[in-house]
């Protein structure tokens, strides 16, 4: 199993006042850039970087190409994700994003992962005016002639349903070759399954127990070997799950360095992502964080705030988890993940997800109100106490496995898992 | 083996082994057509899915709500006085939207048993 990290740039107002310190952006993406350095160094494999617009406080993300850029400079091996690049044309023009991956590909000697989505918040569908209804749609067609972009010389130009080009040759092309390994943002079961059809590793949050995840691993490779149909010129069978990610030197230290972090994740999340409260959001007003510290503290561990923002239906919180598997990741995620506590203990807990096959374990450490010096300590603990021996596994046992099923899928493979 | 395949509905899974065939020949926006025929085939013959309950980003709604809204926009009368029909907004779907309607499609035949 493999090991990255996750980066939002989260950036919670002070509870106690109306807006960020002046320098409060700038402290984040260069804590960004040294908690990165660091994992490079420390041996991780990937690092991920969203693409956000206007989620204040969520995420202050928004132009991902230019921080990986600064890292392509800074690091070394670990290799630079996008996790992910909006392709819908509203946001980015296809041919805009094929440049900018091929030049981040070439500063960082082909490191780059090109990992794609629709996006999903009113904020931002309404901020560059994309149509819900038509995003997936918008996302597959501009994604698939972004693959041809990189590999054709011309590009031979496209006449398509939400844009059009003549031929020109999308200049520079990348390193990686046909292109840079494919990842598509999927959470859903839905979602993943689609990513395996159409020849990509899927990038989401770990809403399911380590068994679950087993069942769709043997589920996703099916639809790898016998019903894949590229989108791009090369495949990246691959799972990746996100979870939240603290190592102290007690569980006790570990959980209250954890702190906030993942509550206000998954309460900032579902302001967002539910259009009853992310469509009214007041650009520039609203107080996330302190609407999420004002909740009941046992309503801090992120099952309540889903209720007080209204996403547990019309029942107080109970102790079973939700029926709805998107929620379900969110309750997870503000609870207590298996990688927060002890080196020993996240040792334990992430072996069940390597047993049931997962390819890349995904960690979110930069979250909510957490402390950089925090974040630096875990990072570190991790790298050098737990991470040695599952890479080292994932050599001699994950390897071979992925390799034994590749050996009956047709189509090229690119892939750095 | 295809998820479709064990649905047990003999006609279902007829409708669904077709929409298989599409999705492989490339043909998403026919294979979104016979999706939504599937799938309104389901609630004609299960009446009670109109009001099975599901839950959505923590918000409780009818499993009919989940229906993937792209634009196959699946019209249901609580009353039960019209018979569910699906009215289309697009002419075209894309590959991507097609799989999902199948898998949802799959998923929702297996989970209730049919």
């Amino acid at each position: 199993m493999k090991f990255g990290l996750f980066y939002e740039l989260q950036l919670p107002k002070p509870a106690e006042g109306e807006s960020w310190d002046p320098d409060a952006e700038r402290r984040i993406y260069h804590e960004m850039l040294e908690q990165v350095e660091l994992a490079d160094r420390l041996g991780f494999d990937y690092v991920f970087e969203v693409e956000h617009h206007f989620l204040e406080e969520y995420s202050h993300s928004s132009s991902p190409e230019l921080v990986m850029a600064a890292l392509s400079q800074r690091t070394r091996n670990i290799r630079l994700g996008h996790g992910i690049v909006l392709t819908p044309p509203g946001y980015n023009h296809p041919a805009r994003v094929a440049e900018r991956i091929a030049a981040l590909d070439i500063l960082s000697n082909g490191r780059v992962e090109f990992g794609s989505g629709e996006s999903s918040s009113d904020m931002e569908l309404g901020g560059f005016g994309v149509d819900r209804g038509l995003k997936k749609a918008m996302w597959e067609e501009a994604t698939r002639e972004i693959c041809h972009m990189m590999t054709q010389e011309p590009y031979e130009g496209f006449g398509g349903e939400f844009f059009s080009m003549p031929s020109r040759n999308v200049v520079p092309k990348p390193v990686q070759r046909p292109h840079p390994p494919l990842w598509v943002a999927a959470s859903r079961r839905e979602t993943t399954m689609v990513a395996a059809r159409l020849g990509m590793a899927s990038l989401g949050f770990g809403f399911e127990t380590p068994e679950e995840l087993g069942e769709r691993a043997e589920e996703y490779w099916r639809l790898v070997r016998e019903e894949c149909f590229p989108i791009g010129r090369a495949i990246n069978p691959g799972l990746a799950v996100l979870t939240t990610f603290m190592c102290a030197e007690t569980d006790e230290e570990a959980v209250r360095r954890s702190a906030g972090g993942p509550g206000f994740f998954a309460y900032s999340l579902g302001y967002y992502y539910n259009p009853a409260t992310g469509g009214r959001h007041d650009p520039g007003r609203t107080n996330l964080y302190r609407q999420f510290r004002d909740l009941p503290r046992e309503g801090q561990d992120g099952r309540s705030s889903l209720w007080a923002a209204g996403l547990l239906g019309e029942s107080p919180p109970t102790e079973d988890e939700p029926e709805d598997e998107v929620q379900r990741a969110l309750f997870r995620a503000a609870r207590r993940g298996p990688a927060i506590g002890t080196a020993d203990t996240i040792r334990r807990n992430i072996k069940r997800y390597e047993d049931n096959h997962l390819d890349v374990l995904v960690l979110v450490a930069q979250c909510g109100d957490r402390r950089h010096e925090h974040i630096m300590e875990a990072i570190e603990r991790f790298g050098t106490e737990v991470m040695p021996e599952y890479k080292e596994r994932h050599e001699t046992e994950h390897r071979p496995w992925r390799e034994k099923r590749l050996a009956e899928v047709d189509c090229p493979v690119n892939s750095s898992i | 083996m295809a998820r479709h395949e064990q649905i047990k509905d003999e006609g279902l899974r007829a409708l669904m082994d077709e929409a298989h065939r599409q999705l492989r020949q490339g043909k998403a926006t026919d294979a979104v057509h016979t999706l939504s025929d599937a799938f309104v085939s389901m609630l004609r013959d299960h009446p009670e899915l109109v009001h099975t309950a599901t839950v959505v980003r923590g918000r409780k709604m009818p499993l009919v709500a989940r229906w993937p809204a792209y634009g196959a926009n699946l019209v249901v009368d609580p009353g039960g006085r019209d018979e569910p029909r699906i009215e289309y907004i697009r002419d075209r779907f894309a590959t991507s939207e097609a799989l999902t309607y199948y898998e949802f499609t799959v998923d929702t035949a297996l989970s209730q048993g049919l």
